[in-house]
């Protein structure tokens, strides 16, 4: 099989014997090295080897208990017996507008739309990110040049072959922005002048500023590749590298794909993959009941992005394996930074002692997630710095507004998408934050509205997906632009400049350790003095028939299909 | 009769134009902005005004309404100087605007860095691409040049600017969308029989619409057909033995199944039939346009869950109108006169007894087709109700409009068919001067 080029490339970057110290010295995770050094260019073969060849001197139970992850849960223990062809995924999805996939805003869409486009990158299920469609990338020491090495060989279901101009192509479609792509606020660290086209299969990256995030950065959903003829309407011009050809798109109803012939990678049985035949994804709407209905009674084998509602309704349906994975997933309580009365860092700390943690993740989340401190960074990332998670402490808040003088209370409203722990968790707050003498009046909003409003609104909850880099959420969401304005996304306006000096050393620091020290301390400021709440990291689940062999959850609740095969139950 | 069915129709048209205006109206002011929910949440302001424009929503409210209602192409081929056309070019099955040369080519253009690109379709069928050169100098001195582009806008495209604002990359129908200085979106207008492009899906209105509300037609029609005689047979029953037993039954329970929501019956008989004894599937799920002709199975329980609350309703309307009608003294001179007992019933009471239900089903009529959207979502059913939902929630105004219309239609042409049947009921109502 082709899929990873089994090359001796042990030494691609001039950290990596470093790193290989540290691991051997017990001080990173098996998973931290094997993420480190494929983010560093090392092939996932090599890592592995590596790792294998020290596995005496390393036992896998030595990890560090710094680290709280959850075990997935097991596989349906019948033995398989290999991958089988054929069959069909029904999955019930929401099918959205759709039309540059750089512009993908709705996970949905983006889901759809992976089985027919890929990505240069690919961070799996454990969090590790590796090439994809990329051969391998290179990076030199200041972690400002990336060179990407594209895969040969790799062909559009039109025919054209992969190459460095496709590449270049999608990056200047990203840092466009009448194109209007998300990408473009994540690689604010690039510009369209810095993508450099060395050869037919090679691209140089030139950053303005280092960042050791482009592999995960690569694997956003709206970098889907899509060839140098794209028009600008993926669901007329389905063109891409991936598994499966689209058959039929049609918005807020159903979606249909076919397996693809001669797709570039093989099975394990040396045919191309995909196993499956079809996909379906079918609209069923916004209510969980049909869908829960439509999966009970088989017209579905798979509910995307299920709810904890969902997760809780089907479960323990015979037939039905949930598989789980912990996540940066989030719901953050954040406050602006720049109104009144959120300006004042005491009442901001009042809110957050008021929060009672447990309480919140057992209401909203049937308790399935890992308490939190504050500090957008999850125990899943590789630089997470363990701190204690923060008592509920309505005297403290208490004391705390009397000295910014509100010594008999304060009313705040609170807007509250009408979204999964939305509103269980705006009442929790309510509730738990009466006794510290806030008081909050719930304005609930539709999801959808809660969007036009969510850098707007002076308290409110915002979800946030998983990013699969500590750094990421706070390369978004709290520094400030080039002109020193909140970054678009920054829904707090909170800037504070020691954090983004010591966000800037992180975001150019490799050595885990080193970064993660760096994490402490930015952990330490938001804690102290940031401008969100974060009650809990939330567990996603995949949902699925059991007749569906290796479906595994993702922590981006993305689609990873090219491997499923179907074992109908006779069998 | 005639003259009071035109005077209804007058009425009604002038009840779609009220709705038309109302809906347009409150959209405008209700919270939320299509072009950002279309963009979602990362877009910069920047982006969102740009698709505003680009969707025509920075014109006045009063010259959108009148463009969606009669159109704008004749209003904007005086710009580009040419007639437009829609024409279906390429068998995808949508129809673009062009404009229409002299010759009667076809034409539209796009930016490609920094030159017009001019795409013709020649009457033959033949197409083509050049590059353009038909640049007017305004009073300004700049070039530019009025066209019509691939995503049915009327462009202003200055020579020079817009290519500055390009930018390295060239394809993308957004760039040709996004690198004009001012943009009119092309209508055909309603009332030339089409309702616009849905800003959910970005695809003409009218085949989801018709798709939609055939299926909740399909979904109405069966269980207005089956509950109908039903209920009306219960009622009259029950009214007949009124104070008996059976009354009493009949009465007990459809009181039950009217007070039951259908939520929660449509749950109950989901938890029933689709969970424990595992016979019928729990969700409408469509697996092509035809699902509900292949696979009756799934229409099963969002019948059953719609005629249980409507058979109560209609039971109980029927029942204390046939009570009160056999109470009445023309019936108990009947009895005295000796008149047999079935004849009394069939031809003095029920006639006079059918009037309140009668209206009771008209009205239902429209609640069956677009109001059952608690059914379909319960059931995940792909209705009308479930559309205009969906659609309301994202402002998507052309399928809100459309679909009230269809609505206020349908109200409105029942409630002529229900005083029409009155006047064959009961002989001494008559419309009209």
């Amino acid at each position: 099989m082709e899929i990873i080029k089994r090359r001796k490339r042990l030494d691609a970057h001039p950290y990596i014997p470093e790193l290989k110290e540290l691991y051997l010295d017990n001080r990173v995770t098996r998973r931290e090295f094997l993420r480190m050094a494929t983010l560093l260019g090392m092939s996932i073969t090599s890592a592995g080897a590596f790792l294998a060849a020290c596995a005496p001197a390393v036992p896998e139970t030595a990890e560090p208990s710094a680290v709280p992850t959850l075990k997935p849960s097991e596989a349906p223990t019948v033995k398989p017996t290999g991958p089988r062809r054929g069959g069909t995924l029904t999955i019930a999805s929401r099918i959205q507008r759709v039309d540059h996939p750089a512009r993908i805003t709705w996970m949905a869409g983006a889901n759809q739309f992976r089985q027919v486009c890929e990505f240069l990158s690919f961070t799996d299920f454990d969090n590790i990110t590796h090439p994809w469609l990329l051969e391998r990338w290179e990076v030199n020491e200041d972690v400002d040049e990336w060179t990407l090495y594209v895969r040969k060989g790799v062909k559009f279901n039109d025919g054209q072959e992969l190459t460095a101009d496709d590449v270049v192509f999608n990056f200047q479609q990203w840092l466009d922005p009448e194109i209007g792509s998300s990408m473009l606020g994540l690689m604010n660290y690039l510009s369209p002048e810095g993508v450099e086209r060395l050869d037919a299969y090679t691209v140089k990256l030139h950053l303005s500023t280092p960042q050791i995030g482009v592999p995960e950065h690569l694997f956003n959903f709206p970098a889907m590749i899509v060839p140098k003829t794209f028009e600008g309407d993926i669901a007329r011009q389905p063109i891409g590298t991936g598994p499966f050809l689209l058959e039929d798109y049609v918005e807020t109803e159903r979606a249909s794909f076919v397996r693809r012939e001669d797709y570039w990678q093989n099975g394990a049985d040396g045919k191309p993959l995909p196993y499956l035949e079809r996909l379906v994804y079918l609209d069923l709407g916004e209510e969980a009941a049909p869908q829960i209905a439509a999966l009970q009674s088989g017209q579905v084998d798979n509910i995307t992005m299920p709810s904890a509602e969902t997760w809780q309704a089907t479960k323990d349906l015979p037939g039905i394996a949930v598989q789980t994975a912990s996540t940066g997933e989030t719901f953050v309580l954040r406050m602006r930074a720049d109104v009144e009365p959120w300006s004042d860092n005491r009442l901001r700390q009042a809110l957050k002692k008021c929060m009672d943690r447990q309480k919140i993740l057992d209401l909203s989340y049937f308790g399935q997630g890992i308490l939190a401190h504050d500090a957008h960074i999850a125990p899943i990332h590789p630089e997470y710095c363990e701190k204690s998670i923060p008592a509920y402490d309505p005297e403290g808040a208490k004391a705390l507004l009397a000295e910014a003088g509100y010594a008999d209370g304060l009313t705040v409203e609170l807007t509250a998408p009408e979204a999964m722990a939305g509103p269980a968790m705006a009442q929790s707050l309510k509730e738990s934050a009466a006794a510290g003498g806030i008081n909050i009046e719930i304005k609930s909003v539709p999801a959808s509205l809660y969007w036009d409003v969510w850098t707007e609104v002076p308290l409110g909850i915002t979800h946030w997906t998983h990013l699969a880099l500590g750094t990421m959420a706070l390369d978004l969401a709290y520094v400030a632009d080039q002109e020193g304005a909140p970054a678009a996304w920054n829904e707090t306006h909170w800037v504070d400049e020691e954090f983004s000096d010591l966000l800037q050393q992180a975001d150019r620091t490799l050595d885990v350790e080193a970064r993660r020290q760096i994490m402490c301390q930015l952990e330490d400021i938001q804690m102290s003095r940031g401008s969100v709440g974060i009650p809990f990291w939330a567990n996603l689940w995949y949902i699925c028939r059991e007749t569906f062999k290796n479906v595994k959850a993702h922590p981006s609740s993305y689609d990873v299909l090219n491997e499923v095969w179907f074992e109908p139950e006779a069998a | 009769m005639s003259r009071y069915i035109i005077r209804r129709m007058g009425f009604m048209l002038l009840t779609m134009f009220m709705v038309s205006v109302a809906v347009f109206v409150i959209s405008e002011v209700a919270p939320g902005d299509v072009a950002r929910h279309i963009l979602g949440q990362f877009a910069t302001p920047e982006q969102v005004e740009l698709l505003r424009r680009q969707m025509g929503l920075e014109e006045p409210l009063y010259v959108r309404y009148v463009d969606w209602l009669v159109g704008n192409d004749w209003r904007l081929s005086r710009l580009v100087g040419k007639p437009l056309r829609q024409a279906e070019v390429g068998g995808r099955g949508e129809k673009a605007w062009w404009a229409v040369m002299p010759d009667g080519t076809l034409a539209q253009w796009r930016m490609k860095e920094g030159e017009l690109i001019e795409s013709w379709v020649a009457p033959d069928g033949t197409k083509g691409e050049e590059p353009f050169d038909g640049w007017v100098v305004d009073e300004h001195g700049e070039e530019t040049f009025w066209g019509v582009d691939a995503a049915n806008h009327v462009v202003l495209w200055k020579r020079g600017t817009s290519g500055a604002q390009i930018g390295p990359a060239s394809a993308g129908r957004a760039m040709s969308e996004s690198s004009g200085s001012e943009y009119f979106p092309i209508r055909r207008g309603l009332l030339r029989g089409d309702p616009g492009i849905s800003s959910r899906t970005n695809r003409p209105v009218g085949p989801t619409l018709i798709r939609r509300l055939r299926n909740s037609f399909i979904l109405a029609g069966i269980a207005f057909t089956l509950m109908m005689p039903l209920a009306l047979f219960l009622g009259i029953l029950a009214g007949l033995q009124e104070g008996r037993l059976l009354d009493r039954a009949i009465s007990l329970l459809s009181l039950i199944t009217t007070s039951i929501p259908t939520f929660a019956s449509g749950v109950c008989l989901i938890l029933l039939f689709a969970f424990w004894l595992k016979v019928l599937p729990g969700a409408a799920v469509f697996t092509g346009d035809m699902a509900p002709f292949q696979d009756t199975k799934l229409l099963i329980l969002p019948v059953l869950t719609l005629s249980l609350v409507e058979v109560g309703y209609v039971v109980r309307m029927t029942r204390a109108s046939m009570v009160e009608v056999m109470n009445a003294s023309y019936i108990r001179t009947a009895f005295l006169k000796g008149l047999p007992y079935g004849r009394i019933v069939i031809n003095h009471a029920l006639r006079n007894a059918m009037m309140a239900p009668i209206t009771v089903i008209m009205l239902h009529v429209n609640w069956l087709v677009g109001g059952i959207v608690v059914v379909e979502s319960v059931f995940g059913f792909p209705g009308l109700g479930l559309y205009m939902l969906d659609s309301a929630l994202f402002k998507d105004v052309n399928a809100v409009e459309a679909g009230a219309l269809v609505m206020v239609a349908l109200a409105v042409g029942t409630q002529l068919i229900a005083d029409i049947v009155y006047t064959f009921l009961n002989p001494r109502i008559r419309y009209g001067e």
